[in-house]
């Protein structure tokens, strides 16, 4: 049953929350107000009160958290040295302090109890590749079909945005559940096709097919939307000239869609896969027995540092994941010319 | 002359009175106070309801103490009480297992209750679970958390002599094509695999109870037993967690499961005289299974120290829910073993059938190492038992080794649950 009293606490904590920030943001855009625009009558007055919120509270919330998660990379925080390191992560306690240890360990050590990071890498490798193959062909393939003229294809929409709509937390508690062996639909459906039962959530090739079924069918939508939005803003002309010329469906595909959905699907391909690489909610939740055959490089950085209460070097891998995808950014960018229009 | 020394005798009077005369009792806070408890049991068999009542109940005698109970399975809520005190917020009250002892003491998170408890009103075994370093760390709640066999009579007549009358019990009643099982377990935790290491011979320490020791013969031939369980002999489902197992046997599609006393009410009201109970019977070529007793307890968070009000209220609230009667109520809707030494010579215990099975199948156990490296000898073995399951060609000896390494891995200097 619901319980009242603790829902009223719990807004009670946040409403005292929100209007401290409330207060301080009225303070702090007085106090610019009376700098820049009585006193130093800047040209960017307006601008810069807009935007000092928001810029403040990046700094303390991403900002400064990246700083004191750096500084603790250079310590031993673990179990034995439960100490908060204190502002910006710099501690005063030379014992704890290690400098680059835990980066060598990163890739050095086991990161779980029997994998190290360069499986945990291959593992990822393999879990985005996959994704972000199904996600771009059934989102190509979704969106052109939808393309066309076709009855009923308000409907179609709303069913295959559906996934991409419900909270991932629900959807991904009952995906879960269907996978169990005994009383999940997904056993009793293969049951009707006289296909034996699968161990989806202890046999490691099994858990990793359950993973990217749900990872699949929660990202296509995006894909398929992105799509659909780069399809309708191409030209009819260039089909009906490439028509008159006399070329195939699939000469006017590769010639003309993929070329000018280009700008639209390289971005998307690039969000995709950092949300891929980087989505800990689905392997966390399907998961389920903690197989290590199924952690990728995020979930097993989770693993170390909260089950493990091995902070100092969950802060070198969280650094060392940051390097990965930085490094793919620029040169994904630099090889796609993403950043360069169609029509240069 | 006459005053100065009437000055003198009164006021040697009220220094000597000081001295010999009992300190004032520390008076029960009047403001308002809010404790926050976090206890490991859950909806399902009705425990969390009663830590809830308890709470409740508590609160009526004490109108301005208000205690928020909240679930946290066992691991999570390791992980977050060490999460929360790292960012100050803590709760103030546990009540979980008496492994947690380790971490908890090894980070420094919660404080000794030397002072704040009278160790003399519970059992001595429950009271040294949560002893380390000659300082007490938890307030014991009940005792055991052993594992037994559990049957429905309808199904399996009678308690398997040993192991092979197990199985071919297991094996009469298991129908997988239909669903039915002779024998369920969770099939995901190191804990259900340390009994049948023991039965084997073997232990999870060495002699000097800090050096893994899981590449042995005996662990080998308990994974091998367990893994025989399902494949070889296939009286168990091809996936089990915690709650499958128990699910499949309270609905009865499993004749038997093994699973721990915290569970005796529960299946004493689901099956009533149908029920059987009793220890893991002997194994063929080893001994009587040795599964790990312990216990719930509460631990109480290291900030409580400074808080003079919140330390009062939970140490008059702890000494209440333990006394004899709450002690009782305990075994009347839970049906664990209390830890009162009142209670536990009350008729209704030593009347009740099951919980004096209960009684005797703890016998068998091992008190459970409450140290740090037992963190890591658990998630090794956690893993390796998942690793088992997961294939009909898993080699047990191969997993033997590599729960070995992980552990030795951990509780190197510089690992998880090594020196600092």
């Amino acid at each position: 049953m619901f319980d009242w009293n603790q829902a009223a606490t719990a807004l009670k904590d946040v409403g005292w929350t929100l209007a401290v920030i409330v207060a301080l943001s009225a303070m702090l855009e007085v106090v610019l107000w009376v700098v820049l625009v009585k006193w130093r009558k800047a040209r960017l007055a307006l601008p810069i009160m807009l935007l000092a919120p928001a810029v403040i509270g990046l700094l303390v919330l991403y900002v400064y958290p990246l700083i004191w998660e750096l500084n603790v990379s250079f310590t031993k925080m673990g179990i034995r040295n439960f100490v908060n390191p204190g502002i910006l992560g710099l501690t005063s306690d030379p014992q704890i302090f290690v400098g680059l240890q835990n980066y060598i360990n990163v890739f050095t050590q086991p990161v779980l109890k029997q994998t190290g990071f360069w499986q945990l890498f291959a593992q990822t490798i393999i879990w985005t590749m996959v994704n972000v193959f199904f996600h771009v062909v059934f989102g190509v393939l979704l969106a052109v079909m939808l393309n066309r003229r076709l009855r009923g294809r308000t409907v179609y929409r709303a069913l295959l945005i559906l996934p991409w709509a419900i909270p991932a937390f629900a959807s991904l508690q009952i995906w879960r559940t269907e996978f169990n062996y005994q009383y999940g639909a997904v056993n009793q459906v293969l049951g009707l096709f006289g296909v034996t039962p699968v161990q989806w959530l202890s046999d490691p090739i099994a858990n990793f097919a359950a993973m990217s079924i749900t990872n699949i069918w929660l990202g296509v939508p995006f894909m398929m939307v992105i799509t659909l939005g780069g399809l309708q803003s191409i030209s009819s002309d260039y089909y009906e000239a490439a028509e008159l010329d006399g070329a195939s469906t699939y000469q006017s595909f590769r010639s003309i869609t993929i070329p000018l959905l280009k700008p639209v699907l390289v971005p998307a391909v690039l969000l995709g896969t950092f949300l891929t690489f980087n989505n800990i909610l689905v392997p966390f939740f399907i998961n389920v027995n903690e197989l290590e055959t199924s952690d990728i490089l995020v979930t097993a950085l989770y693993r170390a540092a909260f089950q493990f209460s091995r902070y100092g070097f969950a802060a070198a891998f969280a650094f060392v994941i940051f390097a990965i995808l930085m490094v793919f950014t620029i040169f994904y960018v630099r090889k796609t010319n993403a950043l360069k229009g169609a029509y240069e | 002359m006459k005053r100065s020394l009437t000055s003198a005798a009164l006021l040697t009077t009220v220094a000597l009175a000081a001295g010999v005369m009992p300190a004032a009792a520390q008076d029960f806070p009047t403001g308002d106070v809010a404790i926050t408890l976090w206890t490991k049991e859950g909806e399902a068999d009705g425990s969390f309801q009663y830590v809830q009542k308890l709470a409740t109940d508590y609160s009526a005698v004490h109108p301005n103490v208000t205690i928020t109970v909240v679930n946290k399975a066992v691991e999570v809520l390791r992980e977050d009480f060490l999460t929360s005190s790292l960012a100050g917020n803590a709760p103030e009250l546990l009540w979980t297992v008496a492994d947690h002892v380790g971490p908890f003491t090894a980070s420094n998170t919660i404080m000794p209750l030397n002072d704040v408890v009278d160790s003399a009103a519970y059992l001595p075994n429950s009271i040294a679970a949560v002893t380390a370093a000659d300082q007490l760390w938890g307030v014991p709640i009940s005792y055991g958390n052993h594992l037994m066999l559990f049957w429905n009579k309808d199904m399996v007549p009678e308690w398997p002599a040993d192991s092979a009358a197990l199985i071919e019990a297991a094996k009469a009643n298991t129908d997988a094509a239909a669903g039915d099982y002779g024998l369920v377990f969770n099939q995901t935790e190191s804990f259900w695999l340390v009994p049948f290491l023991g039965g084997f011979g073997g232990s999870v320490f060495a002699e000097d109870g800090i050096t893994p020791s899981l590449n042995t013969e005996a662990m080998v031939n308990a994974l091998t037993f367990l893994h025989s369980l399902k494949y070889a002999e296939g009286v168990t489902p091809a996936e089990a967690d915690y709650d499958v197992a128990d699910g499949l046997f309270k609905s009865g599609k499993a004749a038997m499961i093994i699973n721990g006393d915290w569970t005796v009410g529960a299946y004493a009201d689901a099956f009533g005289d149908k029920l059987g109970l009793g220890p893991l019977p002997p194994l063929v070529g080893g001994d009587f299974p040795q599964p790990y007793t312990a216990g719930s307890f509460y631990m109480v968070s290291k900030a409580v120290a400074d808080d003079a009000d919140k330390l009062a209220v939970i140490k008059d609230f702890m000494a209440w829910s333990t006394a004899k009667d709450q002690q009782v109520a305990m075994v009347e809707t839970l049906r664990r073993l209390p830890t009162n030494n009142e209670a536990i010579a009350d008729p209704i215990v030593t009347g009740d059938p099951f919980l004096a099975v209960s009684a005797e199948a703890v016998v068998h156990g091992i008190p459970q190492p409450t140290n740090l490296e037992m963190r890591c000898i658990f998630d090794s073995m956690t893993a390796g038992v998942r690793n088992l399951f997961a294939s009909a060609d898993a080699d047990p000896a191969a997993i033997a080794a590599t729960m070995q390494a992980g552990a030795e891995a951990g509780v190197a200097p510089g690992g998880e649950c090594g020196p600092a």
